[in-house]
């Protein structure tokens, strides 16, 4: 189970969620887009747990409801992200042309442990530093060009081990460049 | 723009649309969906962009969607007037500017161009481009697009899908604009169910009946809503029709709003599809600007608007009353239906949900009628259906074919078969909710009723196709993992379930599985299937009822052999290039003790887990090859070369007394059983080393005069010297073996006397039989049989050749009668009815040969022997084409009618070589269907008892190694059999070696052996191919990656 993580309590901004909260005013259902919305303004892509009771507090939601909603779907993280991600697809067809390979080589080369057997397909790891998440997805739709990674949100097709460690290499010039 | 209220501005608009689709200059469309750009279609659209300004050329470019064949991006539409669209594949940015070039000369760079379309059926018009380009075939002579009929997919790929006045040009918004006129909402229901329509999310309901309940309901408020949550793993043809066609969506959502009563329409698209929210959303507002949304549709009172939804990762949400949920700010878990959502549905009201591609369909039925409809597909499935062709086949992309098409016709005709050196197991349909179909069953029809028979179903369309390198239990394994993580957990029978299940699943692909796992996952399985509360549990367990249906064997060789044949489950296997190796060698083992310098104990190893080890490296098919690790980086490590090196190092110097001796020093206490071995090719020949070696009395019975059988007499002098076999027997024979040569079972001796004097008989006689090939002529003089020439050869009595002498076959006893025929002075020519990548020989033996002066004439079929006073003048060949693909996954040659002469003084027929059968009919033994020798296929016991087999006898004509590892099987059980308990593994020497991977992998590329120069190889039998010097055999050990160094707790189980 994740728990929400109490950390970094400064990064909830009021202003955003009110003004956020307020365009959604009245339509029902739209509890997914606020949230989807306010992870997506914050800066390390998660919603720290004042956020959330800031939410259900405001928006009249029971903070069990807006959780259970956050645990559900994996787009929703509880955990602060990376500055930079890599998401390993996990489609058939990537299956089928060696992405488990990739993955479990790329968690092992970040010095990451991967979750227990079975929890490998719902991954999001982040190195210590912060400085990278490693995610999986279960399809990106581009299946024809397995096995695909998608590095800071580029798509990388036919990827293999080479590949890989160059990417990282390369994300990790970038770091240290800014 | 003005909104459309009457014909006369859509016509205008339409007009407009027309003008910029193909406008009086030149028009350059680049496919950037996501396939496009994740293949480079971005810089491509940006060069061109670059190029244009810079030429000031008078041109327009856009962007278009993809045309399908995504493993072909980046495409680029060229279109200049009065001639043909021309798509080009796999361009580059540097390439634009030649093209450009050629553009303006209208010169078409062919190369580059994959087809082009003179005219194209939108479906809903009919778009007129010009004919020319002659040397570029059209859309539809291209294999991959042959067989296809693009309903769905009309306009993907061809217009720009941000821009709605290009698809209105195309017929878009007719359909919508036609119903709202008629303003007969009934008649288009009864048209709907007319068109047999089915639901194309995967259930197959029939659209009309679904939307007529809709209809039917008196509620103020309903809902339609587009199921655009495309969650099964490797499907993603939703992705692509939104991406390349969104208003195809918007109006069949709209027509559907309009025969329903619904005025409010929502798509739930998965938020891992950015461009297709993207452009959907360009779209809605387009098409309310337009007047084809909102308030007053088109004029004609009719309000309907659609809503975006994005998904937030969750694949149960598929699931319609998940969906519902979800969309209503929940967790997205399911309920039980009844009540349908038809009734109550999203905030409690009547709602319609469909599938993407369902509603692409409403448009083209609205515009040519339900007749036009049900022409296309079969009976109880009209329509076509877009299939996502992905995995391990040359041509990945969607296929758009009418229901009812063969499975063959996706994956060989359109897919073009599988890559170079594999060969396709199966494919898989229907995500998680499906299974795999074998590919002996490729025949089935693609529609919702063949598959559901076979345990799979057609689901949202995915096919994903599996080869040889995929094992089956992992691929259910894979399944149950990820059904197990997207279970909303809300009943018991899934979420408890599908854990148990993928325990058992993971336990198996561990090489920890139970002999009754197979009995309880097969319950398990039911039992989810039917107390499940949504679709999601009730089909998970599909992939693995349908893999213990179809790929049984492979689960029972996991459990009982602890063997995963693919190489995939790691934990059972000390690395791929030991897994792929038939004797099971310790590869990484012996390079590294080579690389430490040990020769002795590099011998040690090599020897005691494949007692030929010079011969079968000199002529091993090296399956390791295709297996290494090393690929990613170059080139595999040359292992079989390094091998031969090691056991030619020892087995021809002086060093060979000292390696007998480790080896007699292993030889376990006499036990007093005595083994008959029937047979002394190279299965024999292994069995009787091991048995010898667990202390058992072997004899040996051989119908030839020597050891060694095809090693000897089918295999010529110049690929293994006779004194490398010799060498090799030589150990055999001091280990106690003893021979009874120039003895034919059957007739000098027979089963029932071995049977009375033997405790335990090993039948390994091989395939000496040769295949019949009726040929006229076959009668005459000078007409030989390869492996009595190859035969004679050997006991130097060769047959008298004439100036040119033809060889019927493509194996690789053809290939060594060609070169034994060149080194005999004549010309040899070898003809075979596939092509040359068909060929079953080895492909360095085929360069070779050619080098050497074989000619080659590939498609082509003996007809017959010409003859001329009793001897040879002549054959007939009839030249063949590549027909359909075979079971074998490789075109079939089909004659063509056009003969052709070939003089020549012999022909030497190499067609394949067969099991004598008869003299086993007689002694009792059980013939398989195939007609092979029955044996248990882990004891290789055959239906009599204490008799068991191996080798090419139980498998057709195979290979050396392959042949070799029954050999060591047998012995194995031979021996558990008759002592009660397993010694074998007691065998295999343990050396303490270097366990650290390098850290870099070594710079030394792939070090070839050394062919001797053709001029000298051609003249001689002497060895044509000579061995890796030491220190380059040394840079190859160092190559290697030590795939066998793993974490601890990924350790190697012992095998059996």
């Amino acid at each position: 189970m994740k728990a929400p993580s109490s950390q970094r309590s400064s990064e909830l901004d009021q202003d955003f969620v009110n003004g956020v909260l307020v365009r959604h005013d009245g339509r029902p259902g739209a509890l997914l887009a606020i949230l989807q919305e306010i992870q997506q303004n914050n800066p390390r892509k998660y919603l720290p747990r004042e956020t959330l009771s800031y939410i259900a507090e405001r928006a009249n939601i029971p903070l069990s409801r807006v959780y259970s909603v956050v645990t559900f779907y994996a787009l929703f993280n509880l955990e602060p992200q990376g500055r930079h991600t890599v998401c390993v697809c996990r489609g058939t067809a990537c299956h089928t042309r060696g992405s488990r390979d990739l993955l479990d080589n790329l968690v092992m080369n970040l010095g990451l442990k991967s979750g227990e057997e079975g929890e490998r397909d719902q991954l999001g790891l982040t190195t210590p530093d912060g400085n990278l998440t490693v995610r999986t997805v279960a399809c990106f739709g581009q299946c024809a060009l397995a096995p695909v990674v998608e590095v800071d949100h580029v798509i990388f097709g036919h990827m293999n081990e080479q590949r890989m460690q160059r990417e990282m290499k390369t994300l990790e010039k970038r770091e240290q460049q800014s | 723009m003005t909104r459309i209220r009457d014909l006369s501005t859509f016509n205008a608009v339409r007009t407009t649309g027309l003008g910029k689709l193909r406008p009086h200059h030149v028009r350059i469309a680049v496919g950037m969906g996501t396939c496009g750009t994740g293949n480079g279609a971005e810089a491509v659209y940006s060069a061109f962009a670059d190029a244009i300004f810079q030429r000031g050329l008078d041109a327009t470019l856009v962007s278009t969607g993809c045309f399908g064949f995504c493993a072909e991006e980046p495409l680029v539409n060229l279109y200049s007037p009065g001639q043909p669209l021309v798509i080009l594949h796999r361009v580059r940015s540097e390439q634009v500017n030649q093209i450009l070039d050629g553009l303006l000369e209208k010169n078409i760079p062919e190369a580059l161009a994959l087809c082009k379309i003179e005219q194209w059926d939108h479906i809903t018009a009919q778009i007129d481009y010009g004919a020319g380009y002659p040397m570029v075939p059209l859309w539809n002579e291209v294999p991959f697009f042959q067989n296809q009929k693009k309903i769905v997919l009309r306009n993907c790929g061809i217009i720009n899908p941000d821009d709605i006045e290009e698809y209105i040009a195309v017929g878009g918004y007719q359909s919508l604009y036609k119903v709202l006129i008629d303003r007969m909402p009934e008649l288009v229901l009864e048209q709907l169910k007319a068109s047999k329509l089915r639901g194309r999310g995967g259930a197959g309901f029939s659209t009309g009946m679904k939307l007529e309940f809709l209809f039917k309901s008196n509620a103020a408020q309903k809902y339609l809503i587009c199921n655009a949550d495309e969650g099964d793993p490797g499907a993603y043809m939703n992705r692509n029709e939104i991406e390349g066609d969104p208003h195809s969506l918007l109006e069949g959502m709209a027509i559907g709003g309009y025969i329903t009563g619904a005025t409010k329409g929502i798509i739930y698209v998965r938020a891992e599809y950015p461009l297709a929210v993207n452009r959907l959303n360009k779209a809605i507002a387009q098409a309310r600007e337009y007047g084809l949304l909102g308030q007053d549709i088109l004029g004609r009172g009719f309000d309907f608007d659609i809503e975006l939804v994005e998904g937030a990762g969750a694949f149960v949400c598929g699931e319609e009353t998940a969906l519902i949920a979800s969309l209503e700010g929940r967790a997205g878990r399911p309920r039980p239906r009844p009540p349908f959502p038809a009734e109550k549905g999203l905030w409690g009201c009547p709602t319609d949900i469909n599938n993407v591609e369902t509603w692409y369909n409403l448009a083209p039925i609205v515009a040519r009628g339900p007749a036009w409809f049900t022409e296309t597909g079969s009976t109880t499935s009209a329509g076509t259906k877009v299939i996502s062709l992905v995995g391990k086949v040359r041509n990945t992309g969607l296929v758009e074919m009418p229901l009812g098409t063969p499975l063959s016709q996706y994956v060989y005709d359109a897919g073009g078969g599988a890559a170079d050196g594999h060969s396709i197991k199966a494919v898989q349909t229907g995500g998680p909710s499906g299974g795999c179909i074998p590919h002996d069953l490729f025949d089935t029809p693609v529609d919702y009723e063949s598959l559901a028979k076979l345990g799979s179903i057609m689901g949202s369309g995915g096919m994903v196709v599996m080869d040889d390198d995929n094992c089956m239990v992992d691929v259910a394994r894979y399944f149950v993992e990820f059904t197990r993580s997207e279970s909303c957990g809300k009943c018991t029978p899934c979420r408890v379930g599908l854990d148990k299940a993928l325990r058992t699943l993971t336990r198996i692909t561990k090489g920890e599985g139970r002999e009754e796992d197979l009995v309880e996952l097969e319950e398990l399985g039911r039992m989810i299937r039917d107390t499940s509360l949504c679709g999601l549990g009730q089909s998970a367990p599909n992939p693995v009822l349908t893999a213990l249906r179809h790929f049984r064997h492979e689960f029972e060789d996991h459990i009982r052999a602890k063997r995963c044949h693919a190489g995939v489950c790691l934990e059972l296997a000390l690395s791929p290039c030991e897994n792929s190796c038939p004797l099971h060698m310790n590869i990484p083992r012996f390079l590294q003790l080579y690389k430490e310098g040990r020769l002795a104990d590099a011998f040690e190893s090599v020897i005691m887990d494949n007692p030929l080890p010079a011969s079968t490296g000199r002529v091993c098919q090296h399956p390791c090859d295709n297996r290494c690790r090393r690929q990613g980086i170059d080139e595999s490590v040359n292992m079989r070369e390094v091998h031969r090196v090691i056991a030619d190092a020892v087995l021809l110097s002086d060093q060979f007394e000292e390696a007998v001796g480790r080896v007699l020093a292993k030889k376990r206490k006499a036990t007093g059983k005595k083994v008959a071995v029937v047979g002394a090719g190279p299965t024999g020949l292994t069995a009787a080393f091991y048995l010898a070696l667990l202390g058992h009395e072997v004899m040996v019975f051989e119908a030839h005069a020597d050891a060694g059988g095809m090693l000897r007499y089918a295999l010529p002098e110049y690929r293994l010297p006779n004194s490398v076999l010799d060498r090799e027997i030589e150990i055999i024979r001091r280990l106690g073996v003893k021979f009874t040569f120039n003895t034919a079972i059957g007739e000098d001796i027979t089963l029932n006397d071995l049977g009375s004097q033997y405790n335990a008989v090993f039948l390994s006689i091989g395939t000496w039989k040769e295949s019949q090939l009726y040929l006229p002529g076959n009668e005459l003089a000078g007409v030989f049989v390869a492996l009595p020439f190859l035969e004679a050869e050997a006991k130097a009595e060769p047959m008298q050749l004439g100036n040119h002498v033809v060889v019927i076959g493509g194996g690789n006893a053809a290939i060594d009668c060609a070169r034994t025929v060149v080194r005999r002075g004549s010309a040899a020519t070898v003809i075979y009815r596939r092509d040359r990548g068909d060929m079953p020989a080895i492909p360095e033996e085929v360069d070779a040969a050619e080098k050497e002066g074989v000619r080659f004439r590939f498609l082509a079929t003996p007809h017959r022997i010409i003859g001329e006073r009793g001897g040879v003048k002549a054959i007939e060949v009839t030249k063949t084409r590549l027909g359909e693909f075979d079971t074998s996954g490789r075109r079939r040659p089909v004659a063509t009618g056009e003969v052709q002469v070939v003089s020549c003084t012999n022909v030497i027929l190499a067609v394949g070589e067969d099991v004598d059968r008869d003299f086993y009919r007689s002694a009792g033994l059980t013939i398989t269907e195939s007609g092979m020798l029955q044996v248990d296929r882990y004891s290789l016991e055959s239906s009599r008892e204490n008799f068991y087999a191996g080798g090419d006898l139980i498998t057709g004509a195979s290979n050396v190694s392959n042949a070799m590892s029954y050999g060591k099987d047998a012995a194995r059980n031979i021996d558990a059999r008759l002592t009660g308990d397993s010694h074998f593994d007691g065998l295999i020497p343990t050396f303490q070696y270097d366990q650290t991977a390098p850290a870099e992998p070594s710079k030394s590329p792939r070090h070839h052996a050394h062919d001797l120069p053709v001029a000298i190889r051609a003249k001689s039998f002497e060895e044509a191919t000579t061995a890796l010097k030491p220190e380059e055999a040394f840079e190859e050990a160092c190559r290697c990656l030590r795939c066998d160094i793993r974490d601890s707790a990924h350790f190697a189980v012992s095998h059996r």
